[in-house]
């Protein structure tokens, strides 16, 4: 399994192009690869044929584990073969000798030598399990309780009871005890609907849906940003009345050439802008220092199809102030499509800077989002709505749109949060400016 | 079972001693105070009436001096056995005892021999001040050529004193004058030996092994009886010689209760204890579900005042505490 981001632990293959026995070359995509972040191609780098593939769909490994093995012209089979078995030991869910067993999160988990040895002999999932020692260490009875949960004892154990003998008495007596021995022949892995420790309430039934690394991953960054970063929202009303006839006057003019611009794209155009006079809205807290991006770098917010478990992925669409809004709307676009298709490559969600999520297409009037790290700020767009508005002192009917801008309040301070949305503003309704 | 008669400490000491120089005309005792006085504890009660000056020796307050000249006996065929009031006092004879009596087999190629018994008082807990309340197992079991023997009660007092006198190797016998006084039931009879590196399981138990020597074994009962109230079940080793160890005897122990704490009277660093500790690391890693704990005296000489002496010491609050963390169920 090969490193396919900085921050990859394991990945799961999605799908094998090859079969044993099939020839591959140099450069060919063998294997989809489902990363923390994204899915991803795997080339080979050799030529030869696939003499055994190890690890099968769906599985999630840890880097460095040999999924697949590759004949190479020349190799005998014999040698590989010796492979195969030693590789096939490595995809195990416990590994004892590599001592490497990671939860879910992709933390290492901490298990006492005794568990791991039970959870060894009687197949229990460690990584499923959580720990009652110091520092989250699953002990022994972690092991026992699952073990216990899912109706079996373990062969290796003893129920017998302490019998205390006299202190004064003198002859050595015997230390073996009378041991009681169970033998277990449900070798089966703790399945999650006996898992100990779960939720349960009674009457409410259940059921449980296996997550997926990019949910973890959701989940895991999110809460990281929603703890260790001080948010604060600032929210303001734009009048969109000019974008609106701009936008039908383009999008008409536009219409041959298969062009329909959203309104999101001249957000993400006007955010960029707003960054040139407003650089620290672009940066991001390092700890000791504040890193000052010199690109703009705007990550637009693609939701993934519900029925297909959701799922959420920032696109980057890179250096936006120097892309007109025709650019930014086909780029947008197509990384969407990419996006709930194929999945996106490194490159697609790398090195946003900023972020912009927009639920204006659900009718959503007004919400605020989660920055996204290291981002120091994110613009939840709602939608633009016909309102009765005030207009030189008459009640009149106009566009409105509420956004509300999340803060890093270690890079951002509320001043400068207004001015930027003041200038974003300006941009937004005098459109025209975000054509030059 | 043979018969048994209740005897103190002390007297199954000088029983075994008696016993032995009646069997064997080499046996002799030396020692400060053994004689006349019947031993300083009164360990030695009526020997000299029995087997007369030239069998029981009272020396001067020379330790070096009459260690020495014992060592010597012993490399020319007799089977000293010399007391030390205080083993603390064995320190002013670190030379002979340590630096010759151990290696003489070795050094003379096996040519002489050092059939000798060393024995004394040993440890704290009488409020005898940091230079008499020594427990020179601490010290003594980093030398090899050394057996070193630790009772807990008097029917193993009696036993292994006759091993110790039978044996052909250097061995230092530590009592403790806290136990002297205690009672307990001893087999009558002349040939009733415990071997050395045969340790004892004094209480079964499934959750957490105590091992121990001498005084702190019966802590750990005490320990077990509390601990058995909250649940946790104790299984308590008493190993009787730390040389030879039967480390298996606690490698078996601890294959079935996955937790280790010992207890030793020494201080911790490179002690008994520390030594335990890494050979059951080594050989049972895969088996414990904690790391070994350990309870020691406190890393300081130790103190005269009462209260504090017993906060030095091993105590049986300290193991409870010890089991509970061992056991995860602190």
């Amino acid at each position: 399994m090969p490193r396919l981001s900085d921050t990859m632990e394991s990945g799961t293959i999605v799908r094998w192009n090859v079969k044993e026995g099939d020839a591959v070359k140099s450069g060919m995509v063998v294997a989809d690869i489902e990363t923390d972040k994204a899915t991803m191609e795997m080339p080979v780098f050799d030529d030869g044929k696939i003499l055994k593939l190890l690890v099968p769909a769906g599985q999630q490994v840890k880097v460095g584990t040999q999924i697949a093995l590759i004949l190479e012209d020349g190799e005998s089979l014999d040698g590989a073969q010796t492979e195969t078995h030693s590789g096939a030991q490595n995809v195990e869910p416990i590994d004892a000798q590599a001592g490497e067993i990671l939860q879910s999160n992709g933390a290492r988990v901490r298990v006492s030598p005794v568990a791991r040895r039970i959870a060894e002999q009687e197949r229990v999932d460690l990584a499923s399990l959580q720990g009652s020692g110091p520092g989250g260490r699953i002990i022994k009875r972690d092991v026992m309780n699952a073990l216990e949960n899912r109706g079996a004892t373990p062969a290796s154990q003893t129920t017998e009871s302490a019998r205390a003998s006299s202190m004064s008495s003198s002859a050595p007596q015997s230390s073996t005890p009378a041991h009681v021995t169970v033998s277990s022949s449900l070798a089966v892995p703790v399945t999650p609907t006996h898992r100990a420790g779960g939720l349960v309430v009674a009457g409410l039934q259940s059921t449980e849906v296996a997550v997926s690394s990019m949910r973890q991953i959701i989940a895991k960054r999110l809460v990281e940003s929603k703890t260790t970063i001080p948010h604060y929202q600032v929210s303001m009303k734009f009048e969109l009345d000019r974008l609106m006839a701009l936008r039908e006057q383009l999008n008409s003019e536009l219409a041959g050439m298969g062009i329909k611009l959203s309104v999101n794209d001249f957000i993400v155009r006007g955010c960029a802008l707003s960054m040139a006079k407003h650089p620290y809205v672009n940066a991001s807290w390092a700890g000791e220092k504040i890193l000052m991006h010199q690109q703009v770098n705007v990550g637009v917010a693609v939701a993934l199809d519900e029925e297909k478990g959701g799922g959420l992925l920032v696109a980057v669409i890179r250096d936006v102030d120097r892309k007109s809004l025709r650019v930014i709307s086909s780029e947008t676009k197509a990384l969407s499509e990419k996006a709930r298709t194929r999945g996106l490559s490194m490159e697609d969600i790398s090195d946003s800077t900023f972020t912009v999520s927009n639920l204006g297409m659900f009718g959503v009037e007004h919400f605020t989002a989660i920055i996204n790290p290291p981002n120091s700020a994110i613009l939840a767009c709602g939608a633009a709505l016909k309102q009765p508005v005030v207009r030189d002192d008459q009640l009149t009917i106009g566009y409105e749109m509420t956004v509300t801008l999340s803060l890093d309040h270690r890079v951002i301070d509320g001043a400068m949060a207004a001015r930027w949305l003041n200038t974003l503003k300006r941009l937004l309704e005098n459109p025209a400016t975000l054509l030059v | 079972m043979s018969a048994t008669q209740e005897l103190e400490f002390r007297d199954a000491i000088r029983d075994a001693m008696s016993e032995e120089m009646r069997r064997d005309k080499r046996v002799m005792l030396i020692g400060e105070e053994v004689a006349e006085y019947n031993g300083a504890y009164k360990v030695s009660r009526g020997m000299l009436d029995e087997f007369g000056p030239r069998r029981v020796i009272d020396t001067p307050i020379s330790e070096s001096g009459f260690a020495g000249m014992a060592i010597g006996a012993a490399m020319l065929g007799l089977r000293p056995v010399v007391e030390f009031m205080s083993w603390s006092f064995s320190l002013v004879a670190a030379d002979p005892i340590l630096n010759n009596a151990p290696k003489m087999l070795f050094m003379s190629g096996g040519q002489f021999g050092c059939p000798i018994v060393f024995r004394g008082n040993d440890g704290a807990g009488g409020q005898l001040g940091s230079t008499h309340s020594w427990s020179v197992e601490g010290l003594f079991s980093n030398v090899p050529g050394i057996k070193i023997v630790i009772p807990s009660t008097p029917a193993d007092a009696k036993g292994l004193m006759k091993t110790a006198i039978r044996d052909d190797d250097p061995v230092f016998f530590l009592e403790s004058e806290r136990m002297l006084g205690m009672k307990g039931d001893v087999p009558v009879g002349e040939d009733v030996l415990v071997k050395f590196g045969q340790a004892l399981i004094r209480r079964e138990g499934a959750d957490c092994t105590l091992a121990s020597w001498g005084r702190p074994v019966h802590f750990c009962m005490e320990a077990a009886q509390e601990l058995a109230k909250e649940g946790i079940s104790c299984e308590v080793i008493d190993l009787r010689t730390i040389r030879p160890l039967d480390i298996g005897c606690i490698e078996r122990s601890v294959r079935k209760t996955s937790n280790l704490v010992i207890v030793d009277q020494s201080w911790s660093f490179g002690s008994p204890g520390s030594e335990v500790a890494a050979q059951i690391h080594q050989r049972c890693f895969d088996d414990l579900d904690n790391h070994v704990h350990r309870v020691h005296a406190e890393d300081v000489p130790a103190p005269y005042a009462y209260n504090l002496e017993q906060e030095y010491l091993p105590n049986t609050r300290k193991i409870c505490e010890a089991v509970r963390s061992a056991t995860y169920n602190s």
